[in-house]
């Protein structure tokens, strides 16, 4: 049993991938930055035309359409300004630049230890400081030795009529430690009794740091749906504010979260993902479960709702009509006929 | 003067809108119906030059108003652009003539009427009641007795589609009646009311709050009191149905709280489909936003720049060239008191050529 090389990508690989300033996406190579920047925040809502700057549309705006531009479109609420000229990676502020870089190293070391979490792997490197995984072979007549030492001390106990104490696991008849019996080939039939999160989770597990003999009954299965995206980062969440963020996320982070669940939905922008994903454009047809945030049918959503904090700004049997119609200004009462 | 692609209209009404409609023929006429008792008939785009106080920021010509004796709940326009029927808290569905103003009762309920609809090619005219009736009406025949269908619950949302129209009611009640046996059942004068054609559970597990019909005839769009918006189409065969879905809306994220985050859901107002692309349709929510969507790519479209408070309804105009927005203050649980004075606007919208367009087929 090798090791398996899933490939995620390193750090580096993904702090080379250029991004973009508006909406903090980011991208397989600059040609499709520029496509998605073209069409996502410098297409004049008018007429479709695709600039290459805000400030080429705003003179578009002001030429062919006597209007003036206010902000970029589709832009994170702090990054909506025009007085920023930005191409491709071109232009990008210092400091923006060191803050996505940042973002990216913590969301990047996030998704590694979910994944080692979720995996049970050791980080490469480390795995050395477990004794080596042995293949135990026991052939049939120990076995059947065992379950008949087994049911002795059983029946030994019935007879004596004490409460019963440990017995050994079957699978460990001399006494492993635990750390052994860790092993995932051991483990692997251990039920799993603890979810450990749910699935759309993104607040990493407690896990013990340095050791890894997690208990086993923490283990979840693998949970699909938490795999880390392709690109190594942990997947967009679906939802603004969506519960198990960790509360020091940075801003840029939480404005990413929510910006996404509007423009995940977005035509182009979903074609580029699958481009870059290898997957076929026909593929982007149907909408994906997790892509759209605003789409997915309620049932799957409604768990979440909750453990989230929700206020209904209306919220009566009542419809908002019948309660203003007994007020008695709006109030009509009909005339004794 | 340069086009803008959005403005006010001068003269708005005094108090909360409570539905506004363009005429089927005219994309400029638009009528509004408000809960300071009146209906207002506008032209959205001859501009007067009196009563212009904010330097040409508004636009369009108040036409003539209505006055009726009680809030008027819903319009809607009639067989031209010159007739129209109103729905009024005072119980009574009344025709206008929109030229001379004359104003007759065609019918009475026993409680106030929420929605009127019109169906110019089966010429019927249905309006709900919350004394949970329908009435049925020719009015190019007043001599037919009209029909009285009885409903489960208190209707709240009503829309028709070319050959069907779908009531929305308590206790997430939807049925569907169609227009034709409608007519027929009114044309019949046995005075039975017919069974509706489908009935259904809304797929919002909250109190609906607006239906519009696809105008390919093919299905129908509901929103709730809660944040979410659904689609589904009328074939019940399981495949159509399968195709059916909802999602949430109109909400956001109030990081202000220091306990974690907060969402904010906002009732869905209005639903208006778009007569030319007949997959997109506009929500207006409480949150004080216009989106567009694609009902059948299933994607966000557009949203607006948020207005100035809660939108109380959206329409398109008939060319699909404009969509009226109207802005009023939301009414929200546990208010004692409202009023739209003041804080009343009605908002033009010029679309892009392929503002509104879908993208999904390519």
């Amino acid at each position: 049993m090798g090791k398996k090389k899933r490939g995620h990508p390193d750090v580096e690989d993904i702090l080379s991938r250029p991004w973009c300033y508006y909406c903090e996406r980011d991208f397989e190579d600059l040609k499709l930055l520029i496509s998605h920047q073209k069409a996502k925040h410098f297409k004049c809502d008018r007429c479709g035309r695709r600039l290459n700057t805000a400030g080429g549309l705003s003179v578009h705006m002001n030429q062919v359409h006597k209007e003036s531009l206010s902000h970029v479109e589709n832009a994170l609420p702090n990054r909506q300004g025009l007085d920023v000229e930005i191409f491709g990676m071109e232009g990008i502020p210092e400091d923006v630049s060191q803050q996505h870089n940042q973002r990216i190293i913590q969301n990047f070391y996030q998704a590694q230890a979910d994944r080692y979490a979720a995996t049970g792997n050791p980080p490469p490197g480390q795995g050395g400081k477990n004794p080596p995984k042995k293949l135990k072979m026991e052939n049939p007549d120990d076995i059947k030795k065992r379950l008949a030492e087994h049911r002795a001390r059983i029946a030994a106990q019935k007879a004596a009529g004490g409460a019963p104490t440990h017995t050994p696991p079957v699978g460990a008849p001399d006494g492993q430690s635990p750390a052994q019996s860790a092993s995932p080939g051991t483990f692997a039939n251990t039920p799993v009794s603890l979810p450990r999160a749910r699935p759309d989770s993104l607040l990493p597990p407690q896990y013990p740091q340095g050791g890894f003999n997690y208990p086993p009954s923490n283990l979840p299965s693998r949970p699909g749906s938490n795999l880390p995206a392709p690109s190594g980062l942990p997947p967009r969440p679906g939802q603004p504010g969506f519960p198990g963020y960790s509360p020091n996320a940075s801003t840029v982070d939480e404005l990413v979260a929510s910006a996404s669940s509007g423009q995940q939905g977005d035509h182009i922008d979903q074609m580029i993902r699958d481009l870059e994903r290898g997957e076929a454009p026909a593929k982007s047809a149907t909408p994906g479960a997790p892509a759209a945030a605003e789409e997915p049918a309620p049932e799957k959503k409604s768990k979440k709702d909750k453990d989230k904090n929700v206020r209904m700004v209306y919220d009566d049997e009542l419809s908002p009509e019948e309660r203003m119609a007994l007020m008695p200004r709006y109030a009509f009462v009909p005339q004794a006929v | 003067m340069a086009p803008t692609t959005q403005f006010e209209l001068a003269q708005p009404p005094n108090d909360a809108i409570s539905s506004l409609v363009f005429a089927p023929d005219a994309p400029t006429r638009l009528l509004v119906s408000s809960w300071d008792k009146n209906v207002y008939l506008y032209d959205t785009h001859t501009t007067s030059d009196n009563g212009d106080a904010e330097g040409g920021v508004s636009h369009g010509t108040l036409l003539k108003t209505y006055e009726h004796r009680a809030p008027v709940m819903d319009v809607c326009f009639g067989a031209d652009d010159n007739e129209a029927f109103t729905a009024g808290m005072d119980w009574e569905v009344r025709r206008v003539d929109l030229e001379s103003g004359e104003q007759t009762t065609v019918s009475k309920h026993t409680a106030p009427v929420r929605r009127v609809v019109y169906s110019k090619a089966h010429s019927l005219l249905i309006s709900a009641s919350w004394d949970s009736t329908l009435h049925i009406h020719n009015p190019s025949n007043p001599s037919l007795t009209p029909l009285t269908v009885t409903l489960p619950g208190k209707p709240h949302a009503m829309a028709a589609s070319p050959s069907k129209v779908i009531v929305a009611m308590t206790s997430r009640l939807v049925h569907i009646y169609d227009l034709a046996t409608l007519a027929g059942a009114l044309e019949a004068q046995t005075g039975s009311a017919p069974q509706p054609w489908q009935q259904r559970e809304s797929s919002l597990k909250f109190l609906t709050r607006a239906v519009a019909a696809m105008p390919s005839d093919g299905g129908y769009a509901t929103s709730s009191i809660e944040g979410r918006v659904a689609v589904e189409w009328f074939d019940a065969s399981a495949e159509s149905q399968a195709r059916k879905y909802a999602f949430k809306c109109h909400r956001q994220t109030d990081n202000a709280a220091a306990a974690g985050t907060t969402d904010v859901v906002y009732p869905v107002n209005a639903l208006a489909f778009h007569p030319v692309h007949g997959n997109t349709f506009a929500s207006a929510g409480g949150d004080a936003t216009v989106a567009l969507w694609d009902a059948e790519a299933k994607r966000r479209m557009k949203v607006y720049q948020k207005f100035a408070d809660s939108v109380a309804a959206v329409a398109f105009s008939a060319d699909g060239r404009f969509l009226a927005v109207a802005v009023c203050p939301g009414f929200e649980t546990g208010m004692e008191d409202y009023s739209g004075e003041g804080r009343t606007k009605i908002v033009i919208r010029e679309l892009g050529e392929n503002e509104a367009k879908g993208k999904g087929a390519k």
